[in-house]
């Protein structure tokens, strides 16, 4: 039985660092701009398909090094010439546009590939559990959390020590100030985007490894990327991590005891947390 | 009597400390203007009478009341209203049902899924009366957010008329007008100081605004009361003049 | 003059529709994409009520629409074959569940509003798919159907006979238009439209203003959710599709193509989608990206939508 549990939670845990990943390219994007990009898992599936495409030239390391700098540069390209134009108006319109965004990637993924999910190579030393009593901890498993550690290092590194990162921060607080000190503001929100959008691509490789490739592998992803947003505090990236964490242990203990409320878990505590902490978690106040 | 008591309220937003220890009565009926330099606290003070804001200490007393720890929306229906610094209308809608909303949510038909011939003519009869006495009877159709900013600042005025207010907070009326405009305006808040028998509490910058039609006046420098007295008090008053040396308008 | 405008173009409105299962044939159509078309109105114009008057970004409709088509399926299939019983309960559940979520999340605003909707549109979701044995899981729910009415005096074959059940829905239609007329020209709607303007004001003039946004969300879900009973009757069929997020935003899409600023507009958007959707589905498989492409589109370069555009023009 403990064995059991501890390998839910483990698994647990493993979603929820991918979770959180995704959910902070999201949140990223919505705390700097305002736009809710649901999109973002059209871009997690893409990201996916590039490094499925890569992997024959350039191996699996190279597919995962590569993979998500070219999502992001979409990412850059689809900031610039789409969503910039709505930034002034109602919101409304930002989440109308992502969403037929989203139709179009899966779609899109599904033309080109087909429904079927397509098999991720991932090198076999990669796939050979650590030890037999804890089977369940694969070399893979333990290297997607340790990834997903390293990008979230990078990410707060990036945050707290460049200039970009200060910028963003900055900015999340207060965009009109930042622009009258000189920044420019449309490039900010690019390259903001731009990040985001990375760290959902590198969540699609990832995914693509554990999950296998399938075209709607985005969509189903964003819903609980919403909820740890939810759950961990709108406008705070730690309450982000945090949430992601928890929804993720949270529905690897259920699927033990019960199996198919998995997924209904995440919601039943994203309605735990409106009814009693509405900001979320670490949430600030006055975010909405 | 005093309608509004005020006792040593403070507000703080962390290290700054915006209102300090502000003590303010005000009577029925009176006229009063708060002046002072930019900065001064003005709005937050109204942002605490009208219940925007808590304060960090003090209470505020309405008709002997404690309504310090009362929602904006409940003041209202004691008789506070309030217009805003940047005018606060319903754009899209015409000066007509702006006032109309006002009038219908003062007579206590905000949830009223219907209402009846009687009250109906009641409602009509009361908007067309607010019209009158704001000069507005010929733009009542007009959708407000493409009139001129005196229009919209009358139609504002009204509206917070139209609740029966027993003190109404003008933050300052006459904010980017010009001549004509400002004067327009004063009458129209002198004619219904007068006719309503309202207290009104004004936030000027406009000296000649604030010294034709105020009883008292007080003062406030970086969130404290400076002085308060008649019009003619203050103006032989050195600290406020230093105060607001080159800011006379 | 403008007065004289708007009524004939209402009556040329119903009439078009109280006549459509006759000249819809002319042009190509069918009865029952008149019927689908009347349903996607219907819960377009829910939406809109809570969109376009309230100005409250509600995103995540389809859970509400949803809980109505699964309630009146239900109801019809494991309880009593009766429709009336049916399109009862679906809007009761539907209704119910608007009531305790739109509690939890009123004083929430903007995309936060959104993404919340969203997010319980999907719990929905997942509990039809789970619950196999009870809601059919993905597969649906199927061997049920729309019962007869039964008048007393007459029996109305709905099942059978497609433009008696287009007259059902119309009828329907007809009557939760009256009553969303009736709410926004109350002293309760002009309430909503303060609210849509500028909530600060709103709240300024004593209005309660996160009670009446509840108000407005459970009244726009129960109209769903009307519109969900019709659904599935129209379908004999239901499914988890009908509760997920890209339902709920096609329901938007429509009301924004229409115009939100006005009370028909919802409907022209309908028209133009389902019409649209129709015709692109048969043509080809991709028809989801060009549901995409169109959303896009719509967004960039046509926001105020159709009956938006000719008010601008018609303005002096």
């Amino acid at each position: 039985m403990t064995q059991l549990i501890l390998f839910n939670v483990f698994n647990g845990l493993i979603v929820g660092a991918f979770y959180a990943l995704m959910a902070l390219g999201l949140s990223l994007i919505l705390n700097l701009s305002g736009v809710i990009n649901f999109a973002h898992g059209g871009f997690l599936a893409i990201g996916g398909y590039i490094a499925y495409v890569l992997i024959p030239f350039i191996g699996f390391w190279g597919a995962l090094l590569v993979a998500p700098f070219l999502t992001a540069f979409i990412g850059l390209i689809v900031e610039r010439v789409l969503i910039r134009r709505l930034y002034g108006r109602d919101p409304l319109y930002s989440l109308l546009l992502t969403f037929g965004l989203a139709y179009i990637i899966e779609d899109g993924t599904r033309f080109i590939w087909g429904a079927q999910s397509m098999p991720y190579q991932v090198p076999d030393w990669l796939m050979q559990p650590l030890s037999v009593e804890y089977f369940f901890l694969t070399g893979y498993r333990v290297f997607m959390v340790l990834l997903v550690g390293v990008a979230v290092a990078g990410l707060f590194l990036i945050l707290t020590r460049t200039r970009l990162g200060m910028r963003i921060r900055a900015g999340t607080l207060d965009l009109e100030t930042v622009s009258v000190l000189g920044v420019n503001v449309r490039l900010l929100r690019n390259l903001n985007f731009g990040l985001g959008i990375y760290l959902a691509g590198l969540a699609g490789v990832l995914a693509a490894g554990m999950l296998g490739l399938q075209p709607v592998i985005g969509t189903s992803l964003i819903m609980p990327s919403f909820v740890t947003i939810i759950v961990g505090g709108l406008g705070s990236l730690p309450g982000t991590l945090l949430g992601g964490l928890l929804i993720g242990v949270a529905s690897g203990v259920t699927t033990v005891f019960f199996p198919s409320a998995t997924e209904a878990v995440i919601y039943v505590m994203m309605g735990l947390v409106l009814l009693v902490r509405p900001r979320g978690l670490l949430g600030e106040e006055g975010r909405f | 009597m005093s309608l509004l008591q005020v006792e040593s309220v403070t507000k703080e937003f962390g290290s700054l400390v915006a209102v300090n220890n502000v003590s303010f009565t005000v009577a029925l009926g009176e006229l009063r203007a708060v002046i002072g330099p930019n900065g001064a606290g003005k709005t937050t003070f109204f942002n605490l009478i009208t219940g925007f804001l808590r304060p960090t200490s003090g209470r505020i007393l309405f008709d002997g009341d404690d309504i310090t720890g009362l929602l904006p929306a409940r003041r209202v229906w004691r008789g506070i209203a309030r217009t805003f610094q940047i005018t606060e209308v319903f754009p899209e809608l015409s000066v007509h049902e702006n006032l109309r909303i006002a009038a219908e949510v003062a007579a206590g038909y905000r949830l009223r899924p219907w209402l009846s011939r009687a009250a109906d003519s009641e409602v009509r009869a009361r908007v067309a009366e607010l019209l009158g006495m704001g000069g507005l009877t010929e733009k009542a159709d007009r959708l407000v957010g493409e009139m001129s900013h005196g229009d919209q600042r009358a139609t504002e005025i009204m509206m917070a008329l139209a609740l029966k207010p027993r003190l109404l907070l003008l933050d300052e009326p006459t904010a980017g007008m010009g001549d004509q405009e400002t004067y327009d305006i004063t009458r129209l808040i002198r004619k219904l100081h007068t006719n309503q028998r309202l207290a009104i509490i004004l936030i000027e910058h406009d000296m000649r605004v604030v010294f034709h039609l105020a009883d008292r006046i007080s003062v406030l420098d970086q969130g404290a009361l400076l002085a308060e007295g008649t019009p003619d008090e203050i103006a032989a008053n050195a600290a406020v003049q230093t105060a607001y040396l080159g800011s006379a308008a | 003059m403008v007065r004289l405008d708007k009524r004939a173009a209402d009556a040329i409105v119903w009439l078009l529709l109280l006549t459509a299962p006759f000249w819809m044939q002319w042009i190509g159509g069918y009865t029952e994409l008149g019927s689908r078309v009347l349903v996607m109105a219907l819960a377009a114009m829910s939406v809109n009520f809570l969109l376009g008057f309230t100005g409250v970004l509600s995103f995540g409709h389809a859970a509400y629409f949803g809980l109505g088509a699964y309630g009146c399926a239900m109801t019809i299939k494991y309880l009593v074959p009766s429709t009336p019983l049916g399109m009862v309960i679906g809007i009761i559940v539907g209704t119910a569940g608007a009531a305790i979520i739109g509690a939890l999340i009123v004083h929430l605003r903007g995309i936060y509003f959104a993404m919340v909707t969203i997010a319980f549109g999907q719990v929905f979701y997942f509990i039809t798919f789970r619950w196999n044995d009870v809601t059919g899981g993905d597969d649906g729910l199927t061997d049920w159907s729309r019962m007869p009415l039964d008048f007393g005096f007459a029996k109305l074959d709905i099942l059978h006979n497609a433009e008696a059940f287009y007259y059902v829905i119309l009828f329907f239609f007809a009557v939760a238009l009256a009553l969303m007329a009736l709410l926004l020209r109350s002293p309760f709607g002009r309430t909503l439209l303060a609210i849509r303007e500028n909530e600060r004001r709103a709240r300024f003039l004593g209005i309660p203003v996160d009670r009446h946004i509840w108000l407005s969300f459970v009244i726009s879900c129960a109209f769903a959710s009307l519109a969900g009973t019709l659904y599935a009757l129209l379908n004999n069929f239901v499914d988890p599709r009908a509760l997920r997020w890209d339902l709920s935003g096609t329901f938007v899409i429509m009301a924004v193509l229409g115009g939100m600023r006005s009370f028909w507009g919802p409907l022209v958007g309908a028209v133009i989608f389902v019409v649209l959707q129709d015709y692109v589905s048969s043509e080809t498989e991709n028809w989801e990206s060009f549901i995409g492409l169109f959303f896009v589109l719509i967004v960039l370069f046509f926001p105020r939508g159709v009956l938006g555009m000719i008010r601008r023009k018609a303005a002096p």
